[in-house]
């Protein structure tokens, strides 16, 4: 008699527990779902959220226009506007060196959390030459700072300097020191300056 | 009288001749330490009776018995009523050569003497534990004895070896009593002063998290030893020096000399006692005293008590994007509106009286992700709870964290831990695959190709370089990682949003991969 009474309360005790599951999956599929009236047609991208975008228009030469994504950590993006003649060039970018001369600038290792080896530039040091009908054109770093990545994935692929050169075709990132940022912080534009003066 | 007598006479079995024994008194060896170096066991050192008087007077009786019997060394009833004559010893405030009044209950605390008598009463001294124990509020349901005492007293003690060796090497008893039979000081505390400790707290000692400390240090002796070692070093040097052949006097080894004797001077008490160790005979009689000299003042008593960590664990769940996982304030100015850290760590704390806590979690998301589902393993370490907390309170903890009005922080499963559940963490952390859900948004419309083509991939391949946001606290590397699984699930009315689920390796920066970091996160979703 009180065996049976035991698997009762085995089974309530078991079919409690399914319940209960299926219950937090219903919470757990109602947590996730949005509410679509509080979701915006065209979200902002993942560029447009996580950086502030600068730019430098004729930066040292007319029509070289370059772009500073500065993230909230202080790292800067660099690459060529959208607006920077070499992209303008008939048959587009074919080639991308970072040895400039003086070094290649592929090829230092940057190590550790402290960014050890880590080359110090100024803001008109050469990057890399990127060639675009027979001509070529000098990309620079626009802030002072430590070199701390370049876009290597430009060598082999130059094209994506002209399928996403605001993207995927950036040239580095640099670390600039807080009192150098605020230094040249004023000389750049902002997103909205910049295409005001390029009209877009 | 009669009880303390019974104990004696069954002391003294293990005990060599009286006229040893009396020799060790007169040294200025106390009652405690004898018992200790013969490897005298049971009520001998809880018997309060027995003070250095009250030996002595039992051992002449016994000798001038020896002198009379023939074969053992029992005292005949006839003895019964001789009266104890205590002889007053001429130090009378000088403190056992060996322990310095530790096991003499005889010691500073404070700066005021515990008490004026040589011997201190078991009772007040264990009084006085009882009485911190309950001025810091502690609840306990038992506790357990830490001592800790200078090396000087090793070394005391090995020079009353070397007394006694010197003394005794020819006489029989002596080749049977090896050092190794010793009890140590502080098992012989413990013995000392442990079942008037439970009468006082009303419970058991043994093993327990808490823990009482009593810390001995006496600076004249320890200093004395100090030199003592220097000296030892310095005639080391000295000899080895001159096979080098230097002249002892120059200089540059003058200043040697002295460097390394400040050297020695800040050493650990485990460097000491190694240095003790090492010590041929010969060379610890050359620079020790022996026997040592009586202490005029005996060890400073330091007496602290505390309980082990205790870990409460559990699982929780987060459900703010406002809301940090550890507490998050640069330059006095707190990121983000609460951490779950603070919010589980000070219901903890509260509940269990303790001093602090630590919050460790297996693996962590960002202050803008949610935690969902089963929630995240966690453990809440609490150091010196004064109240070790029921299955109750530990319920209580998890009703304060989920039923406060702003529903940030849910906890699944809490329950007191022990420390095993520390390793299952850190394990966990590394090994297990996550589960993620991610809104997401892409440029052209989704096509049903596209669900299947997703769903279809299993355990991909992909290259994160260090995400841009965390580059620059993080070591710039290539990290492979594996994507287990993904599925699309559609939300109504819209083609371009829709829930990515799927399943990776730990360790896997989503974001940066559902937008590629730049494409240095490569293959990137879609």
């Amino acid at each position: 008699m009180e065996e049976g009474q035991e698997d009762e309360t085995l089974e309530r005790a078991s079919l409690e527990t399914a319940e209960k599951k299926e219950e937090g999956e219903e919470e757990l599929r109602s947590l996730l779902l949005p509410d679509m009236k509080d979701v915006p047609p065209t979200p902002p991208s993942a560029v447009e959220s996580n950086f502030v975008r600068y730019f430098a228009a004729d930066f040292m030469k007319p029509g070289h226009d370059q772009f500073v994504y500065r993230h909230a950590n202080g790292l800067c993006v660099i690459g060529l506007a959208p607006t920077h003649v070499a992209l303008r060039e008939k048959g587009g970018v074919t080639a991308v060196d970072y040895n400039v001369g003086k070094s290649d600038r592929s090829e230092m290792k940057v190590t550790g959390k402290r960014k050890r080896n880590a080359q110090h530039f100024e803001s008109n040091s050469a990057l890399c030459k990127v060639c675009a009908n027979d001509t070529f054109y000098i990309g620079r770093c626009c802030v002072k700072g430590s070199l701390l990545e370049v876009n290597d994935r430009l060598i082999k692929q130059p094209d994506l300097l002209n399928s996403s050169a605001d993207r995927e075709g950036y040239i580095a990132i640099i670390m600039p020191k807080p009192a150098d940022w605020l230094k040249i912080k004023d000389s750049l534009l902002s997103h909205e300056d910049y295409r005001k003066l390029r009209s877009l | 009288m009669e009880e303390t007598r019974e104990i004696l006479s069954r002391t003294a079995l293990s005990l060599p001749s009286p006229h040893v024994v009396l020799d060790l008194l007169s040294v200025g060896v106390c009652p405690r330490c004898i018992f200790r170096l013969f490897g005298v066991h049971g009520q001998a050192y809880c018997c309060s009776a027995i003070t250095a008087s009250v030996l002595q007077s039992f051992l002449e009786e016994q000798k001038s018995c020896d002198n009379g019997t023939v074969e053992n060394r029992l005292v005949s009833d006839g003895l019964v009523r001789c009266s104890y004559t205590s002889q007053e010893s001429e130090d009378d405030h000088a403190y056992c050569c060996i322990c310095l009044g530790v096991l003499q209950l005889a010691c500073q605390q404070d700066r005021k003497m515990l008490t004026t008598s040589k011997e201190g009463s078991i009772d007040d001294f264990t009084a006085t534990i009882a009485e911190l124990v309950k001025r810091e509020n502690h609840h306990i349901d038992g506790f357990s004895i830490e001592v800790s005492i200078p090396p000087v007293i090793v070394a005391n003690e090995r020079a009353v070896w070397m007394y006694m060796k010197k003394k005794y090497n020819c006489e029989d008893w002596f080749k049977d009593k090896i050092p190794s039979q010793h009890i140590s000081v502080k098992d012989a505390l413990r013995l000392s002063i442990n079942t008037s400790l439970e009468n006082h707290l009303g419970v058991k000692s043994g093993v327990d998290l808490f823990r009482i400390r009593l810390n001995y240090s006496h600076l004249d002796a320890s200093r004395m030893l100090q030199s003592s070692l220097a000296n030892n070093h310095t005639c080391k040097r000295q000899k080895t020096d001159k096979k080098d052949n230097r002249d002892s006097l120059d200089d540059s080894h003058k200043s040697n000399l002295k460097n390394s004797n400040e050297h020695l001077c800040s050493e650990s008490d485990s460097v000491i006692l190694r240095t003790l160790e090492s010590m041929l005979d010969h060379a610890f009689c050359e620079h020790f005293v022996i026997p040592p000299e009586k202490a005029l003042k005996p060890c400073l008593l330091t007496t602290t008590c505390y309980r082990m960590p205790i870990y409460i664990g559990g699982r929780y769940l987060k459900f703010s994007r406002r809301v940090s996982q550890s507490c998050w304030i640069i330059d006095d100015e707190r990121m983000g509106e609460a951490s779950v850290e603070e919010i589980v760590g000070s219901n903890a704390l509260l509940v269990c009286k303790g001093d602090n806590y630590k919050f460790h979690a297996a693996g962590r998301e960002d202050i803008d992700v949610r935690m969902l589902g089963s929630g995240r393993p966690f453990l809440v370490e609490v150091s010196n709870a004064h109240c070790m907390p029921s299955m109750i309170d530990v319920q209580l903890i998890a009703e304060k964290i989920n039923n406060s009005d702003k529903k940030y922080v849910r906890v699944r499963n809490l329950k007191l831990v022990n420390n095993q559940a520390w390793t299952l963490m850190r394990e966990g952390e590394a090994e297990k695959q996550k589960q993620y859900a991610a809104l997401v948004w892409t440029s052209r419309a989704l096509t049903e190709e596209d669900l299947h083509s997703i769903s279809s991939r299993k355990d991909l391949d992909i290259i994160q370089r260090t995400p841009i946001r965390v580059l620059h606290r993080r070591s710039p590397l290539e990290r492979k990682k594996i994507i287990h699984w993904m599925n699309i699930e559609r939300i109504a009315g819209s083609c371009q949003y829709f829930l990515l689920h799927l399943c990776t390796q730990a360790g896997t920066y989503i974001k940066e991969f559902v937008h590629g970091d730049l494409g240095r996160t490569h293959p990137r979703f879609l």
